[in-house]
């Protein structure tokens, strides 16, 4: 089903409730509609012609065509087509209707889109905020174009708090987070437990915001941007920096060279090893297993001294910029890439054969933190925890982007839905992608390795593209702009939607099996510095600002040994 | 009055030998951890140094009950030294006239429940999470020692120390099923016994961040890291108390040295399958514990029995 | 089979050996195109601001006390070794050295100052550079002002004010 049929589709039921439609490639479509009939047609897209939700935007498009725009991006995983849902809303009226008692996964895109450009959807079944911190004052939304990106509101309120739910009856709560052992970044969830059970939870997260997104439209230019999309995520950077670069491109119509492309495939997959043997390494310690964690990491090492010969960093690449590369793949280099990935698949299978029989990590990992199908499609959910549920989703098959229509490989699915279905997924990844490096060293072409855009770049086009990051997809939309910069730029890392589901898939657990549910949708999420204190006698929450916490650290009482 | 002379002195060096050795025992522990993660690793003698470096930091007290908690701190301390002049290490027990078998099964629990005061001390929810799976260890895994202990009693027809040390369990010339089945529980249960992995479920955890000892720090915590490193020390010198003959050549230094090489093998053996395992969960530890409990059970009938 | 999957992991980590390196005991040399702290060659720079301009972390500031000087400051604060200064020096006046080790506790430790003369065009006596005005506006972001004055006065993206610009730190402007 391409764009075409997509739009005939959607006419025949909609015809009248379409403003205007745009095909700007066979695998894009953009439909203008009214916002009266967004719920309706949401809800056909998602029921009825099986798309999968990507995210919601909000942008303040008030300086060049006077409203608000709301866009709500699907993916046609079986037709190839990213398909972008505008509705514009009157700036006096900023209102919409929700959809995310229908579509469950799109309940964060629209509390952030409340957040941050002030457009409320109404009826939305969870209205707290999301993003901005508690103290906030109520009427400031920082991603409209009136408030500057250096604004700080003097009237923050330190004192107020974030209304968590009361917890059901006979539970009791267990603050898990901001500072834990396990969790790499902060994040608070407060569970509701059983004696040993865990009945339900709330996330509280979004503690450290950077505003990345205000950056990229007020201050950063077209190709400095790259560098700070490498910065979004801790071990996926050069996939935000590709997903950005290839949006841009899309919206303006700038083909990257074909060695750039292959370029880009190489360091994605070299991305997707480091990432995944990270993420071996790292679940294997919640468990208790150091030696498996301290194994992988000794294999893992190789990679990045592979990268840093490649690219001049292990992590930041700085690789992407608007229509190719910086960093050129020698005959050398070449060389050494392969033979890295040889002793890399020689102790990988090791590992793969000595996990793969082994009852004691089974015990801990089989029938823990499961996400059936139904769970993964309510919450688009992606990646690993999609496809060892089963769902048979991968965006390098599905939307091929770079020189993946050029190499073959296989998507790893399996049934269990649970931790030990993603550890195998996992596993399973790294032989396929040390496979498609090798083609692509073998079919890569010569050339340039940039295509370096002479003209400025026009104005008001919408870009849209996901590209499969180590986690999932990861998913931008950019509008072009003026100044040499985006109106808007939207990320949407996989974990935002993973962690949407992690609610559903931690309940009637144990609370032992939390760290490793939560660790297994390989989260990448950033954060801050709140303290809540639980008196587990009288039930009562109270959370401590900054000074109550100073205050409390110095009374504490100090014995001198 | 020689008797006693004997005892106080017996006493000092097994207290020396506590206080010295156990240190280094863990120092071999994570020395061979690393070896098996591929790793250098730190100086056999780093365990020392952490004592002294925690012994000399700021004690912070914050918690539910200061007081309880120092209490915890010292009673698990002298609980636990009290047990090393019960176990005979190279020649008898030094209190072994003067103490008897229940003595020691009483400090050993009461070694046990110093952990739950900490944890109850401290009051937090982590802690008392940790401390509840600590309770639920203890009260299913406890009970085999002591029905080894009393086995050996039943063998040999007396609860004094010396006459259930030394290969009573195997009851002289007969043999009995008894002593193999109770040999191979507390085998499987060493592990469980020092609280490595995979039954390190209450101690070091990535899930309730330390458990019990979420909120000690400074001398308290040196106080706890030392009583585990001495229970791995005693609970291996039980074992081989109760169930490897002693070779006693009769020179004191050649019998202890054999007896701390034996003790290193056995720390050897639970170091390997430490590094090599997973930890387990705490309800798939008490099913563990609990079958094994069944079987100490079964051991102790047919000790009467036969 | 459980034990032979212990057994097999063992083997794996005792073939293995031990990897630990000596660092920092040792150094540790770093590959070819390792991008540490950049180095700016102040005899090579003509003072074109390409560096400034395109800095995404805004380090590297301009500032024009009079006609014939500019200079170049380097601050290095939040500098993020993407190397991009390097890439579009048009004199290559710019390398990406290869230390890593630069933490300290001072600020001035890190931070490169260039106090670059400029020629002056004979006939009108501003300084120049290759491209003509209307060249400049095509060019990303070069900004203009006084046009009253018809005076085409070059200023960069990023200018260092004498009200401190930057409120954490004390830039020493001599």
């Amino acid at each position: 089903m391409g764009s075409h049929d997509i739009l005939n589709k959607i006419r025949e039921g909609y015809g009248t409730s379409i403003t205007r439609a745009d095909i700007p490639a066979d695998n894009r479509l953009l439909v203008f509609v009214r916002p009266d009939s967004v719920k309706s047609l949401a809800n056909y897209l998602f029921r009825d012609l099986d798309a999968r939700y990507c995210v919601g935007i909000g942008i303040d498009d008030r300086p060049y065509s006077g409203d608000f725009l709301v866009v709500h991006d699907f993916a046609f995983d079986k037709g190839n087509v990213l398909f972008s849902l505008i509705v514009p809303v009157p700036a006096s009226n900023p209102r919409i209707p929700c959809i995310s008692d229908a579509i469950p996964g799109a309940n964060w895109s629209e509390r952030e889109m409340r957040d941050l450009v002030g457009i409320t959807a109404e009826g939305c079944p969870n209205p707290k905020r999301l993003v901005l911190p508690d103290g906030w004052p109520e009427n400031l939304h920082p991603l409209r174009k009136d408030v500057s990106w250096n604004h700080v509101p003097e009237d923050f309120d330190d004192t107020k708090t974030y209304p968590f739910d009361d917890p059901p009856p006979g539970t009791t709560v267990v603050p898990f987070g901001p500072f834990h052992p396990t969790l790499d970044e902060p994040s608070h969830f407060r569970l509701y437990v059983e004696g040993e059970f865990v009945r339900g939870c709330e996330y509280r997260g979004f503690m450290v915001h950077r505003g990345i997104e205000k950056l990229a439209d007020s201050v950063m230019t077209y190709n400095e941007i790259p560098m700070l999309a490498e910065r979004i995520c801790g071990i996926c950077g050069c996939v935000h920096s590709v997903t950005y670069a290839q949006a841009i491109e899309q919206a303006a119509a700038i083909q990257p060279t074909p060695r750039a492309e292959f370029i880009r495939t190489i360091m994605l997959e070299i991305e997707r090893l480091h990432s995944h043997a990270l993420w071996v390494g790292l679940a294997s310690h919640i468990l208790g297993f150091d030696t498996l964690f301290m194994q992988s990491f000794r294999i893992r090492e190789p990679i990045m001294w592979l990268a840093e010969k490649i690219t001049g960093n292990r992590k930041t690449y700085a690789l992407c910029l608007i229509g190719g590369v910086r960093w050129d793949i020698t005959p050398d280099l070449g060389t050494e890439i392969r033979q890295v990935l040889d002793q890399l698949e020689k102790e990988w299978k090791g590992i793969f054969d000595a996990v793969k029989g082994d009852r004691n990590i089974m015990a801990r990992s089989k029938g823990i933190g499961v996400a059936d199908k139904t769970l993964v499609k309510d919450f688009s959910l992606l990646g690993p925890v999609a496809r060892a549920a089963g769902v048979n989703i991968d965006v390098r098959r599905d939307h091929p982007y770079a020189a993946y229509d050029k190499v073959e490989f296989s998507v790893i699915t399996q049934g269990g839905g649970d931790v030990w279905s993603r550890i195998v997924v996992r596993v399973l990844e790294v032989f396929e992608s040390i496979k498609i490096i090798r083609q692509c060293l073998e079919k890569m072409p010569e050339g340039p390795i940039q295509a370096e855009p002479t003209a400025e770049l026009p104005a008001g086009r919408i870009g849209t593209s996901s590209v499969e990051a180590p986690r999932g997809e990861a998913h931008h939309f950019a509008i072009t702009g003026e100044g040499n910069r985006p109106r808007r730029w939207r990320v949407r890392a996989p974990t935002y939607q993973n962690l949407q589901g992690i609610p559903a898939m931690i309940k009637d657990q144990r609370l032992a099996d939390m760290t490793i549910s939560l660790g297994s949708i390989d989260p990448c999420f950033s954060c801050t510095d709140r303290m809540e204190i639980v008196d587990l006698q009288t039930g009562k929450v109270r959370i401590w600002n900054q000074e109550e916490v100073l205050r409390s650290t110095l009374k504490v009482k100090r014995r001198r040994s | 009055m020689k008797g006693l002379l004997t005892a106080f002195f017996s006493s000092l060096i097994n207290l020396i030998l506590v206080l010295l050795v156990a240190p280094l025992f863990d120092g071999l522990t994570r020395k061979v951890t690393a070896v098996v993660q591929s790793r250098k690793g730190p100086p056999v003698t780093q365990s020392y140094m952490d004592l002294m470096k925690l012994l000399i930091k700021e004690d912070i007290e914050v918690g539910e009950s200061p007081v309880m908690q120092r209490f915890s701190a010292l009673l698990s301390f002298a609980a636990i030294l009290s047990v090393a002049l019960l176990i005979p290490m190279g020649t008898s027990a030094p209190l072994s006239g003067y103490a008897d078998s229940i003595l020691l099964i009483y400090l050993l629990t009461l070694a046990g429940i110093s952990i739950l005061l900490a944890g109850l001390a401290a009051g937090s929810t982590y802690s008392l999470v940790g401390m509840s799976r600590e309770m639920m260890g203890m009260m299913t895994l406890e009970p085999l020692m002591a029905i080894a202990i009393i086995l050996s009693a039943t063998h040999v027809g007396s609860l004094r120390l010396d006459a259930v040390f030394g290969g009573a369990v195997y009851g002289g010339s007969h043999f009995f099923w008894s002593s193999i089945l109770i040999l191979g529980v507390v085998t499987f249960a060493l592990q469980a016994f020092v609280g490595r992995m995979p039954f390190d479920v209450t101690e070091a955890e990535t899930e309730i961040m330390e458990g019990p000892l979420v909120e000690y720090s400074g001398p308290k915590l040196a106080l706890f890291k030392f009583t585990r490193m001495a229970k791995m020390f005693l609970y291996t010198a039980l074992f081989l108390a109760l169930f490897v003959p002693r070779i006693a050549t009769g020179y004191y230094v050649v019998d202890l040295i054999v007896f701390l090489a034996e003790q290193a093998v056995l720390v050897l053996l639970v170091t390997v399958i430490a590094a090599t395992h997973a930890r387990y969960r705490i309800d798939q530890v008490v099913r563990y514990y609990v079958i094994l409990f069944i079987l100490a059970l079964l051991a102790l009938l047919l000790a009467v029995v036969e | 089979m459980y034990l032979l999957s212990k057994i097999r992991e063992t083997a794996l980590s005792l073939r293995a050996g031990r990897v630990t390196l000596t660092y920092p005991v040792d150094p540790r040399p770093v590959p070819e195109r390792f991008r540490g702290r950049p180095v700016f060659h102040p005899e090579k720079c003509v003072g074109c601001a390409g560096c400034a301009n395109n800095c995404p972390a805004r380090e590297i500031l301009i500032a024009d006390p009079c006609q014939e000087m500019r200079v170049v400051m380097y601050l290095g604060r939040r500098c993020s070794y993407c190397g991009r200064c390097a890439d579009l020096c048009p004199e290559k006046a710019i390398t990406m050295s290869h230390e890593y080790e630069n933490a300290s506790p001072k600020i001035t430790d890190i931070r490169q100052n260039l106090e670059i003369w400029m020629g002056t065009c004979q006939r009108c006596g501003r300084c120049f550079k290759d491209a003509g005005p209307l060249d400049q506006l095509m060019m990303k972001g070069y900004r203009f002002d006084d046009l009253s004055a018809e005076l085409w006065v070059y200023r960069s993206r990023a200018y260092l004010d004498r009200e401190s610009v930057v409120k954490d730190i004390d830039i020493e402007l001599e």
